[in-house]
């Protein structure tokens, strides 16, 4: 008799395989489905990735949530931080700068979330995201900065028992950092949290650690967008550790209403591990030999 | 949800290689969903098809608001929903040519040996309970947005979860015998 508490474990364990006959009846639907046209494709001879998908204000707003959590883990290291803003600040900048390694947790509360929270290991050339629901790992993520053109991202789905890779021009993927160049500058980073309405949180202490925080719910923040969003709503603070000038905690709460739908963010980023040193081999995508593995080249036809 | 919004970009220009890989991403997440729903393989693959079918002729339009899995389960369970809703009532109609439960030994059986229990217990939740027990567990829908997909409130939606959940409790701890 299976204990009670199993029991969401074990509807998890449900498992069927689509037939070969579903396969094929889809298959040959989607082969019937109108292709691209030559009109489309012809508008888009050398579309850029980046703007496409920026026409969305809401894909804009989740892409500026991604960069500043970026920011704040680690991109700071690809980036000159010469000018700083304040005592503290300064103490972040230099100090994400010097890191050679982070681990870090990620939980994001968004309804719409597949994972209950991820851990990411971060270092100059290489990030790797494990993924977790229930405590067990879903997926994970690994994605390779090293290509002198190229990014490469491999997602390793552990229920599925897939992975799927897929490889970006860094020309065509700037769309996760280029919408604002100064998004990916943390001395505009932190500069742009002052300039906004903001307020100091003043020390606290988390986790043991006494730390001094800056908060913001200025939409501002988020800078302009290239349509109409209603009811935007953000809040952001970060927290930083008084005695390391390390990042401690940061959160980020955003809403909006686009279309009529209303469109949620909310993350939770902390258990920072800040200049640690990561052994290379955790970034080699381990995907198993039973796994299939599904590779998407054309991305340059986006 | 980068890759997803990566594909339905290009699905949304009427790439089939995109719905391919949403395809072969979620099916057997899909299939077993359905199954799971109506305790039939072959409906299944029939709801699991048909949402498809829909998913491909929205190319042009389909926008993505939450997660692509979560949107994906949804249809298959108003697809299955709409199913069983036509099944029963074919039952009433020809009650008489319906072969009872026990007379469709797949039901139980069709995940595994290991399974056969739960998917007996699930088999008999009111279908109610049952979908939102799966979209939840399995699908990992969170309460808040199967209640807005089903425009029903969350606490009807954690209702039925907590029911179902009790009474799978109590049929696979045998304090309701079978």
């Amino acid at each position: 008799m299976r204990p009670a508490e199993n029991i969401n474990e074990l509807i998890k364990k449900l498992k069927l395989k689509a037939s070969a006959d579903l396969d094929r009846r889809v298959h040959d639907d989607i082969s019937m489905a109108p292709a691209e046209s030559d009109k489309a494709k012809s508008a888009f001879t050398q579309p850029n990735i980046g703007r496409t998908i920026m026409k969305s204000p809401i894909v804009k707003l989740a892409a500026a949530a991604v960069i500043i959590v970026l920011v704040v883990l680690g991109l700071f290291e690809f980036i000159g931080t010469e000018k700083t803003s304040g005592v503290v600040w300064a103490d972040v900048v230099r100090k994400v700068g010097a890191s050679r390694g982070l681990i870090v947790r990620c939980s994001d509360s968004t309804a719409s979330s597949e994972d209950d929270y991820s851990i990411t290991y971060t270092s100059p050339t290489y990030c790797r995201k494990d993924f977790y629901k229930d405590g067990q790992i879903i997926r994970t993520g690994y994605t390779d900065f090293t290509g002198s053109d190229t990014y490469t991202l491999t997602d390793v789905f552990h229920m599925r028992k897939h992975s799927l890779t897929t490889t970006f021009k860094k020309s065509e993927y700037q769309f996760f950092l280029e919408w604002n160049n100064d998004w990916t500058n943390p001395e505009f980073l932190v500069q742009k949290i002052l300039s906004c309405e903001h307020s100091k949180l003043g020390q606290k202490t988390i986790e043991g650690v006494l730390c001094e925080g800056i908060e913001t719910t200025d939409p501002a923040y988020i800078g302009p967008l290239p349509g109409p969003v209603n009811n935007l709503q953000v809040e952001f603070r970060l927290w930083v550790s008084v005695e390391t000038g390390y990042p401690v905690l940061y959160e980020s709460k955003m809403s909006a209403e686009y279309e009529g739908e209303v469109w949620e963010s909310e993350n939770v980023t902390d258990q920072f591990q800040w200049d640690v040193e990561l052994d290379p081999g955790i970034f080699e995508p381990n995907i198993p030999s039973d796994y299939e593995r599904l590779t998407w080249p054309e991305v340059k036809e986006l | 949800m980068l890759e997803d919004k990566l594909l339905i970009l290009k699905f949304n220009r009427g790439n089939r290689e995109a719905l391919r890989s949403i395809y072969e991403k979620y099916k057997n997440d899909l299939v077993t969903l359905a199954a799971a729903l109506l305790n039939d393989v072959s409906s299944a693959e029939d709801v699991v098809h048909d949402v498809f079918v829909g998913f491909i002729e929205s190319s042009r339009k389909f926008r993505l608001t939450g997660s692509l899995k979560g949107y994906l389960a949804t249809c298959v369970a108003n697809n299955a929903r709409n199913r069983n809703k036509a099944g029963r009532r074919h039952q009433n109609v020809e009650a008489s040519v319906v072969m009872p439960d026990a007379n469709r030994p797949d039901a139980a059986a069709m995940f595994g040996e290991e399974l056969r229990q739960l998917g007996w217990a699930l088999e008999q939740l009111p279908y109610e309970q049952r979908e939102v027990l799966l979209l939840h567990s399995y699908s990992g829908m969170k309460f808040k947005a199967i209640a807005q997909q089903q425009k029903i409130s969350i606490n009807t939606v954690q209702g039925r979860y907590r029911y179902a959940v009790d009474k799978l409790r109590s049929m696979l701890n045998g304090e309701v015998k079978k």
